[in-house]
């Protein structure tokens, strides 16, 4: 690539312009003021909820029923922003979800006991009389209308259900039914015509996914189990903001610290350097921020382990650099040279690390993955800052003659040979 | 001019080492492995409260009312000023949110004044305990394993499988000077623990990655000096590399230490402490055991390879 005295500004513009969007975000992309955090951070709670007295693993379909059941609570409780999946080898549903600040007399414990309560589905008339118990209900699935070509539910009902559901539409011909999950209403068909089969269809209800959903929660009203979580954290939002401050606050001191003793240690290289790790650093909250990744501590944990990574990418080049020059080359040279002997060592070190990430991704469970992803995306990140960035800045820094004096580059290590 | 041989203080250092293990298995006999409830399974629940509180009579309390043993430990939060007492239920399994919730009117009942909030709770069932444990120990052989393949087949030219096993061998160090610092600073051994000892082994490996990436350059450029020279002269040559790195590296996690202390933060404290020891020792191995190791490897493969020599002649 060729280098002129305008690439180093320009190669300085982009890294203002990152950090710039890392830290405020740009033209809708979400800066690390709008980083999504894990629970550990914000507060929260992360509960693992599984079937009470059942001695065998729930089917994948009584799972998602579960899932269905909390999902409608937690709209019922207004809590939008959430994770609820199901981890079916183990036979459990996961559910996260944010502790708002705001929220003082917030009862965690109570909340995720209500989550995982039995669910009572029932079918009402309009003046909300119970007509038929969701228990009667033995099927329910997504169909596909042959005439219509419309997905419906189709209901199927076991014999109590079947006289009950006969009664209840030979006297609501016309009228709504309303389907109640506890006492949120999910869905209010009009009654067509009486039916006596026990097998009903419910139509008009637009996608597959809306279908299925309702399927779902109408299969809920007669899972076999109700849940329960024993295993689960809660963490307050001022505990968690606590965490976010130190990591804030240590991370802003250690990163200033850091370039102050690469500028007095390294000179012109150090001054490269600074500009390399900011790069790095506004690189990682955009590689969480972006794809509004969840990070945990451990995620930060990750992200400062790559950046020492990145000092040390930097050092290693610098030293280089210092050590030509020290043996007599000219800058231009010690920079090639420099850049050359030290990216075996950056290269094989980076990838090291590379396969401790990949493997914490097919191993690692929850905040762990959280981890991996920063060192992955940070390993990444320390090719294209420590190396690519550094070694264009570099060279055309030194296209300016007064910039390419040779003691500018000399570190205070001393010349070590034999 | 004379230079400090790594390699002739070889015997120092590994008494040194061999010093800070014993000290740590000594440690270990006394303080015992402590597993995070993450681990085992097991509950521990944490109020904030306002005014004086008798942690003892809580722990009393809990233990009554839920017929399992209660430890209890006050702590203080220098930055807020807020106390809170943090109870550790025995038996190694968790509470339903039920359980806890009556749980949480008693205490309100019984310490009125205290306003007793729940701030924390960790609630873990055997079964996910033993699940992340497997995992965390699978990821982490695993981990070595491959880094030891890579190292074999990078630093061929120089002995690979040598380079690799003494990588591995300091490796090995700094992960016990990390499990040691958690037995003796009395942390529990959780996925906070599983993080920094691949954390560790990231920087240990690098490190030496470093040194072994001078040995072989130096080994091309000098190919008759003897293995201890070259040696040597590549872990003078990037020791400046090493130490800077790390007092950035330290510099970092020591301050994150320093405000999480003080803010009483026990999940980062768990993290930063075991880190800080974990990098200065890996600077350490690195300089002063994986080299030296790898010297004492090729001359023993030197002497096997050049003793029946003289018999054959």
């Amino acid at each position: 690539m060729r280098v002129n005295k305008v690439t180093f500004w320009l190669v300085l513009g982009a890294v203002l312009l990152i950090t710039w969007t890392a830290f405020f975000g740009l033209l809708g992309i979400p800066g690390a003021n709008q980083m999504r955090f894990g629970i550990d951070i914000r507060g929260g709670v992360d509960a693992v909820f599984q079937p009470v007295d059942l001695n065998r693993l729930p089917t994948i379909e009584e799972l998602e029923s579960a899932r269905s059941i909390i999902e409608t609570r937690l709209d019922q409780k207004n809590i939008l922003d959430r994770e609820v999946t199901i981890d079916a080898t183990n036979g459990d549903v996961i559910v996260r979800f944010p502790w708002k600040s705001d929220e003082t007399d917030f009862n965690p414990q109570k909340a995720i006991a209500e989550l995982g309560e039995t669910a009572k589905l029932t079918f009402r008339d309009e003046s909300g009389n119970i007509l038929v118990d969701g228990k009667d209900v033995t099927k329910s699935v997504v169909e596909k209308n042959s005439q219509t070509s419309q997905y419906e539910v189709s209901l199927t009902f076991n014999d109590e259900g079947t006289t009950k559901f006969a009664e209840a539409t030979k006297n609501n011909i016309g009228k709504k039914i309303g389907i109640y999950m506890d006492e949120t209403l999910i869905k209010a068909p009009v009654v067509e015509d009486a039916i006596y089969s026990g097998r009903a269809a419910i139509s008009n209800i637009g996608t597959y996914e809306d279908a299925n959903s309702l399927a779902q929660k109408i299969a809920a009203g007669a899972l076999p189990f109700s849940l329960e979580a024993r295993n689960y954290s809660t963490i307050s939002p001022s505990l968690g903001s606590g965490a976010l401050n130190v990591m804030v606050t240590a991370g802003f001191w250690a990163f200033a610290i850091i370039c102050i003793l690469l500028l007095i240690y390294y000179r012109l290289s150090g001054v490269v350097a600074c500009i390399a790790l900011m790069l790095q650093v506004s690189g990682q909250l955009l590689a969480l921020s972006i794809p509004q990744i969840t990070l945990t501590l451990p995620g930060i944990a990750g992200v400062i382990l790559s950046i020492g990574m990145g000092v040390d990418a930097n050092v290693i080049i610098s030293e280089r650099i210092s050590e030509e020059i020290k043996s007599g080359k000219s800058t231009q040279q010690a920079i090639l040279i420099g850049f050359k002997n030290a990216f075996s060592s950056v290269f094989d070190g980076n990838i090291t690390v590379m396969i401790v990430a990949i493997i914490l991704m097919i191993f690692g469970s929850g905040s762990m993955l959280s981890f991996a992803y920063s060192l992955l995306t940070g390993v990444i990140l320390n090719f294209l800052a420590g190396v690519t960035a550094s070694h264009l800045m570099m060279r055309s820094l030194c296209k300016y003659p007064k910039l390419s004096r040779e003691p500018l580059y000399e570190s205070l290590s001393r010349r070590i040979v034999l | 001019m004379k230079f400090f041989s790594f390699y002739k203080h070889r015997n120092l250092f590994f008494m040194i080492s061999g010093g800070l293990i014993l000290l740590g298995i000594i440690a270990l006999l006394i303080n015992g492995v402590q597993l995070d409830i993450q681990f085992k399974g097991g509950a521990i629940l944490k109020y904030s409260y306002v005014g004086e509180l008798n942690s003892d009579s809580v722990a009393d309390f809990v233990s009554q009312k839920l017929n399992r043993l209660v430890s209890a430990q006050e702590t203080k939060d220098l930055t807020t000023g807020e106390t809170r007492v943090a109870l550790e239920l025995s038996g190694e399994y968790g509470m339903s949110a039920t359980e806890q919730t009556d749980l949480n009117t008693a205490l309100a009942t019984a310490f009125p004044d205290n306003q007793l909030t729940s701030v924390e709770t960790s609630l873990v069932e055997p079964f996910f305990g033993k699940m992340f444990l497997t995992k965390g120990i699978i990821a982490v052989v695993l981990a070595m394993l491959l880094i030891l393949v890579y190292e074999w087949i990078t630093f061929r030219k120089i002995g690979g499988l040598s380079a690799g096993v003494c990588a591995l061998a300091a490796l090995f160090h700094d992960l016990l000077m990390v499990f040691f610092t958690c037995v003796i600073a009395r942390i529990p051994i959780g996925d906070t623990f599983v993080a920094v000892a691949l954390s560790i082994i990231g920087y240990s490996i690098n490190d030496t990655i470093v040194i072994f990436d001078r040995v072989r350059e130096n080994h091309r450029r000098l190919p008759k000096e003897s293995i201890d020279v070259v040696a040597d002269l590549s872990i003078r040559q990037s020791m400046m590399r090493s130490v800077n790195t790390n007092v950035a590296v330290t510099l970092a996690v020591g301050l994150i230490y320093v405000f999480a202390a003080r803010a009483s933060l026990d999940s980062i404290i768990s993290f930063a402490l075991p880190m800080l020891i974990g990098s200065i020792s890996g600077c350490y191995s690195t300089l002063c055991l994986a080299g030296p190791l790898w010297v004492m490897w090729q001359k023993s493969k030197e002497k096997k390879h050049n003793a029946p020599a003289p018999a054959a002649a």
